[in-house]
């Protein structure tokens, strides 16, 4: 008690208090300082560094629409479609509530790969700043089993369908799938128990799981400060008080900037849910006005589509495709063990693992390998601090050429996901699989390719221009 | 939070002394007027979502009832918004009893305010015609469902000069054949009468009455 | 960048629409404004109560909910509600599923959300759909109701409407198969009337649109007033934005 502050003399009512608080509460107001007032964030943000607070912003409205759906939706196979349409005819504003999360949970997924994308272009991810991107990644992988999880509770066709297709790839993995996808479905197909436990998970395991994870993605991010789109570190040039020079304090003005791309936002957020929220089929899919019918599939069955750029790759492994894929890790192997440079008995390594693994390619279900090439698509995320090895950060400074290899990786992506939505057709399997190895190609290449070139000189300021 | 910049930060050049800056004061200002009007938009459809819903409503919708076939004495018991409604067809003499019982009630002209009796049973009957008693069958006290005691004289947990009317078996509370309370029971209220009106002599509509 | 950015919106134009997946004729095209013509809806829901709700169910409608196209309870209970369901309850069918199995073999379809749900991309929406459907009927002796349907060929359900539209026959015409010059394939041209029904074609295509216009409100009854709500909050949120771009433009005119 020694150390509690006093409030000055005929201080207003206001100011007592915040004393009061600050002496019982000082890490609230420590936090304050840390995360908003004293944060100092490069003062260079573009358009790219919109997406973060508007991710959050996703998260806060799918929280509390989904809080106001659970107090009338049934998670009961023979009462959940109905209840959705209960909400959507009978309780009032349901169908604002309904629609709001249906164009969240897509908005989430744009806004989410957009921030990702600033990540790739900027080198936000490379050291110190590793652990920050490889939360991150965890978020997506979770906000992706949330958004599949989700999608079963209308109980429409495409939930349904869906559901059994997805749970069905798990039971492509040798040996253990088939008891695996009926640990996961708790039946023997897609019914009233599965949906009761993707509930649960939708509801409330997941979003604990992701709060923590965005907790983290921020205290991690805010330990080692912002990287920004020049890829300078701000902390290498500080003034005489120890602030960055090219650093401005978060709050007031990343607050207010924030704000302003939240009203950018939300108009075409309410464009979309108030003229047009079924969004062409993609944002509410056609298919899911109709109540699941374990006994008929509908005559096209396609994942939502922020999945089909991973779908596309799934569908792409056929048994062509792995003598492909055998071929390329067995060249694989071979460069890493002449090129390689391990020491001594660890040179064989790489050659042993793609004997095994091009031997198993042979053993296993071309099925199984699409799965899997699936996973790693999304895994191969992860290390990608560990891929790059520029010297140079962010794109701006790197050889002209990655500029269009970036340009190409998006398009790439965007085919992808266009082909995953199409049924397959001969040549939409060729692009598909094109597709698959340039995006692992990217990769899986880049300690070599992020080398090439000439880099041009990053400043040891940020390049602003004042507003 | 202050809506003013005290120049730590070095990049910023704002002279010293420069005081309030009035445009960004002016800006919050606005912007949090906005903000609030757009977040009472926003809560209030999320608030009626904890209204009665339209399936709610449609099941508290008003009854119908065909009141025809019910003989002197005779009660009949119809549900509404999930409670029992009685309809009973009183003998004159047991609504020439009623008169009498004044002095033995808690609330002989139906002033109390807890369950208000409608304008159109305000009366010594406390219904719209004489003949028929409408009444919700739930006891003022903890919500049991009173028996029936039609009959009249000594009977046991009844006075020996009952004269009709309805015993509560919970906790013994006694109504009369309009549903008045008697004094000294652990019931504070008469029977509640429900809105209800005729759209006929013999179709009685529960749940709605003339004076909307 | 900005370089960059352009010319991948640019190609992705080159995309182009999704290639069409259709199997069956091209749908016709149901005139979409009429559900905003309260008295096409209203006939609408006379022609579906007379005609549809004998098989199939709505059975997420509620009676009561027909106030929003301007009809009064009293209407309603009078007009349109033969089973003695009160106004409050949904539209349920009489028709036994068991029944249906035997005599169609198969259930109806609940008809709630069928202006929805048969959308497709590439061809066009579900009201294009029943629009199309209602009016593609002919005879066929071959099948067990005595008709068919060149939209869904081979359909349980019978033609409902005949009385209206009168029988008309479907007309192909051999053209050669632009895959293989060799072969000729049957184009389905249209349909000739080979006897009259109580309406003319352009009236019983009117009532078919006022039915689909019906079915159209009824899988979205808030759909007009979420677009005029939708309207104010755009215009409330470009006026915030506006406001917030202003507060930005205030603070950062100091950071130099």
């Amino acid at each position: 008690m020694a150390e509690f502050k006093e409030a000055p003399a005929g201080s207003s009512a206001l100011t007592q208090a915040t004393v009061w608080l600050e002496n019982r509460f000082p890490t609230a107001f420590d936090a304050y300082k840390v995360h908003m007032s004293e944060y100092y964030a490069p003062k260079n943000f573009n358009f790219w560094y919109f997406f973060g607070s508007l991710a959050m912003l996703v998260l806060v409205i799918q929280i509390v629409t989904g809080i106001f759906l659970v107090m009338h939706y049934k998670p009961d196979a023979a009462k959940a479609f109905e209840s959705v349409e209960y909400i959507m005819r009978d309780v009032p504003w349901g169908w604002l509530v309904r629609y709001m999360h249906s164009t969240g949970a897509s908005a989430f997924f744009i806004v989410v790969y957009l921030h990702m994308f600033r990540g790739m272009i900027y080198g936000s991810y490379k050291k110190p700043r590793e652990l920050v991107w490889i939360f991150g990644c965890a978020i997506f992988l979770c906000l992706m089993a949330e958004a599949f999880m989700g999608y079963l509770l209308p109980w429409g066709q495409m939930s349904y369908w869906g559901a059994q297709v997805i749970i069905n790839l798990f039971a492509a993995i040798p040996f253990v799938g088939e008891d695996l996808s009926l640990l996961i479905r708790g039946d023997y197909v897609v019914g009233d128990a599965t949906l009761n436990r993707f509930f649960s998970f939708h509801v409330i395991a997941v979003p604990l799981v992701l709060l923590g994870l965005v907790v983290a993605h921020l205290l991690a991010l805010h330990d080692v400060g912002s990287n920004n789109p020049d890829g300078v570190e701000i902390k290498a040039k500080k003034d005489a008080n120890g602030k960055p020079l090219d650093g401005i304090p978060f709050h007031p003005y990343y607050t207010v900037h924030d704000i302003m791309g939240v009203g950018v936002f939300l108009m075409i957020f309410s464009a979309v849910l108030f003229l047009a929220p079924e969004g062409g089929g993609y944002f509410l899919e056609y298919n899911n006005f109709i109540p699941a019918d374990p006994l008929k599939t509908p005559a096209h069955i396609a994942p939502v589509w922020y999945f089909t750029p991973y779908y596309s790759m799934l569908r792409a492994v056929t048994d062509d495709m792995v003598k492909v894929l055998t071929v390329i890790v067995g060249l694989g192997g071979v460069l890493a063990f002449l090129k390689g440079g391990l020491p001594g008995i660890w040179r064989v390594a790489p050659l042993a693992g793609a004997v095994v693994v091009a031997f198993l390619l042979n053993v296993f279900d071309a099925k199984f390998w699409g799965v899997v090439v699936m996973g790693l698509a999304v895994m191969i995320l992860f290390p990608l601090p560990w891929f790059d090895r520029s010297p140079v950060k962010s794109l701006r400074y790197r050889p002209d050429w990655n500029k269009w290899l970036y340009a190409v990786f998006v398009i790439n992506f965007l085919v992808l996901g266009y082909l995953g939505i199409k049924p397959p057709s001969a040549v939409g399997t060729y692009i598909s699989q094109a597709g698959t190895l340039f995006y692992f190609g990217f990769f899986l290449l880049m300690p070599w390719w992020s080398r090439i070139g000439e880099f041009k000189a990053v400043p040891d300021r940020v390049t602003f221009h004042a507003h | 939070m202050s809506g003013t910049t005290t120049g730590t930060v070095g990049t910023m050049a704002q002279a010293p002394d420069e005081g309030i800056d009035k445009s960004k004061r002016t800006w919050i200002a606005i912007t949090c007027g906005t903000g609030v009007v757009g977040g009472a938009a926003v809560a209030v459809p999320f608030v009626s979502t904890f209204a009665p819903s339209e399936r709610a409503r449609a099941a508290g919708a008003p009854v119908q009832v065909d009141i025809s076939g019910i003989k002197p004495g005779e009660k009949l018991t119809v549900e509404w918004r999930g409670k029992p409604v009685w309809i009973v067809r009183r003998t004159p003499e047991q609504l020439a009893a009623l008169k009498k019982l004044d002095g033995q009630l808690a609330d002989p002209t139906s002033d109390r305010k807890a369950y208000p009796t409608p304008g159109y049973a305000k009366n010594e009957h406390r219904s719209i015609k004489p003949e028929f008693f409408v009444g919700v069958g739930i006891c003022s006290h903890l919500g049991c469902s009173p028996s029936d005691k039609f009959a009249t004289g000594a009977q046991p947990s009844l006075p020996d000069d009952w004269a009709g009317g309805f015993l509560c078996p919970c906790h013994g509370s006694t109504f009369d054949m309009a549903g008045r309370v008697f004094k000294n029971k652990p019931a504070p209220d008469n029977l509640e009468v429900p809105p209800h009106m005729y759209l006929s002599d013999t179709t009685l509509v529960i749940g709605e009455d003339k004076k909307a | 960048m900005k370089k960059i950015i352009l010319s991948l919106l640019a190609s992705l134009a080159l995309v182009g629409p999704a290639a069409a997946s259709s199997e069956g004729p091209a749908w016709d095209k149901f005139p979409a404004g009429r559900v905003t013509d309260l008295a096409a809806v209203q006939n609408g829901a006379k022609l579906f109560a007379n005609y549809c709700l004998n098989c199939h169910a709505a059975a997420f409608m509620r009676y009561n909910r027909l106030r929003d196209i301007g009809l009064t309870e009293e209407q309603i209970k009078d007009n349109l509600i033969f089973s003695g369901a009160k106004v409050g309850e949904t539209m349920k069918t009489a028709l036994d599923p068991k029944d249906a199995k035997d005599w169609f073999g198969g259930v109806p379809p609940d008809l709630t959300l069928i202006a929805r749900s048969r959308s497709d991309s590439a061809k066009g929406t579900g009201a294009d759909y029943v629009y199309t459907y209602l009016r593609s009927y002919y005879r066929d002796d071959t099948k067990a109701t005595g008709w068919n349907n060149t939209v869904f060929p081979g359909v349980g359900m019978p033609n409902v409407l005949w009385e209206l539209q009168g029988q008309q026959k479907p007309i192909y015409v051999e053209e050669k198969d632009p895959h293989d010059k060799t072969k000729t394939v049957h184009i389905f041209k249209g349909f000739e009337q080979i006897r009259p029904g109580t309406l003319s074609t352009a009236d019983f295509n009117t009532a078919t649109a006022d039915l689909v216009a019906y079915l159209q409100w009824m899988a979205e009854p808030n759909q007009t007033s979420r677009v005029r709500l939708g309207v104010w909050v755009l215009i409330f949120l470009f006026g915030f934005t506006l406001v917030a771009w202003r507060l930005n433009a205030a603070y950062w005119k100091d950071i130099k």
